[in-house]
């Protein structure tokens, strides 16, 4: 699911309205932030109160603020997705320079 | 213009919160527009408020070099509510218009009198968020020979804070 929700969540069917205009904020903050205009504040507030949409826009924010510097200081995750201890060494070599999915490592 | 309306002063009852607002609004950065909008998600307010204060005006960086960082993000991020602040503090302490235009566009030229170390913390500004690929291990060497990692990881942490604000605000706002 959660390989959907960034690859493809516009056309999938386990997320509701309210998730994909969630997903597509935070997509466009990093993407396109001048598609984050009064027309799609208005379709936020179809799903989201004003409190929630802006926690929402906090914690995007700070998360592009964040994934950046963190991924410029080269560490990688303490464990293995199925919960064994990693050095740094064997976990660049499992997660690698850049995101990608993790489905093969989870699957049974 | 904000798409969210802030809410009005009187609508905030928390002490802390308000404390910080009075702080914010005597530095000058942010004013209190912003802290009264964030207002609005009370239990992500006060942290953010408390983290993007002590980031900027506590540590063992000079506070003008990260006036100058901050504004050269804020131009970056397309910000123009955090691009127009100043801060009183900076100022205070002989920080002009002039020397943060240097700072944000031509902070390499000699003539502009910027130290190695100041160069290489706005170079680190500059690229952090326009391509960080080029931070890489070579570029944090040449960062160890004029900040410590304690002064290092304050930089990286204060650009995360202040440049993730300027994109929520920039949303908040549209385009500078």
């Amino acid at each position: 699911m959660l390989d959907e929700g960034i690859d493809s969540y516009a056309g999938s069917e386990r997320y509701s309205e309210a998730e994909k205009i969630a997903l597509r904020y935070s997509e466009l903050m990093s993407t396109n932030p001048d598609a984050v205009d009064a027309a799609f504040f208005d379709e936020l507030r179809k799903h989201y109160d004003e409190e929630e949409i802006v926690e929402l826009g906090i914690f995007i924010g700070i998360n592009l603020g964040f994934h950046t510097f963190f991924g410029s200081l080269k560490f990688y995750p303490l464990f293995s997705p199925d919960g064994r201890l990693l050095t740094q060494e064997q976990s660049e070599k499992l997660y690698g320079s850049a995101p990608v999915s993790l489905k093969k490592e989870t699957a049974p | 213009m904000t798409h969210i309306a802030p809410l009005p002063l009187e609508a905030i009852a928390d002490p802390e919160m308000l404390e910080l607002i009075t702080q914010a609004k005597a530095l000058g950065v942010p004013d209190d527009l912003f802290p009264r909008l964030i207002a609005r998600a009370p239990a992500q307010a006060k942290p953010i408020m408390r983290a993007m204060m002590m980031s900027f005006t506590q540590g063992h960086v000079d506070h003008r070099l990260k006036e100058i960082m901050r504004v050269l993000l804020a131009r970056f991020a397309g910000d123009k509510y955090f691009a127009a602040l100043r801060s009183r503090k900076a100022q205070d302490m002989g920080l002009t218009e002039q020397r943060i235009n240097e700072g944000c566009y031509e902070y390499e030229n000699d003539t502009k009198g910027f130290s190695e170390a100041e160069k290489c913390a706005l170079q680190f500004a500059d690229l952090m968020y326009l391509d960080a690929s080029q931070i890489d291990k070579a570029f944090y060497n040449e960062m160890k020979k004029h900040w410590s990692e304690a002064q290092i990881m304050e930089l990286g942490s204060f650009m995360v804070c202040h440049y993730g604000m300027q994109m929520f605000m920039r949303s908040m706002t549209g385009r500078a």
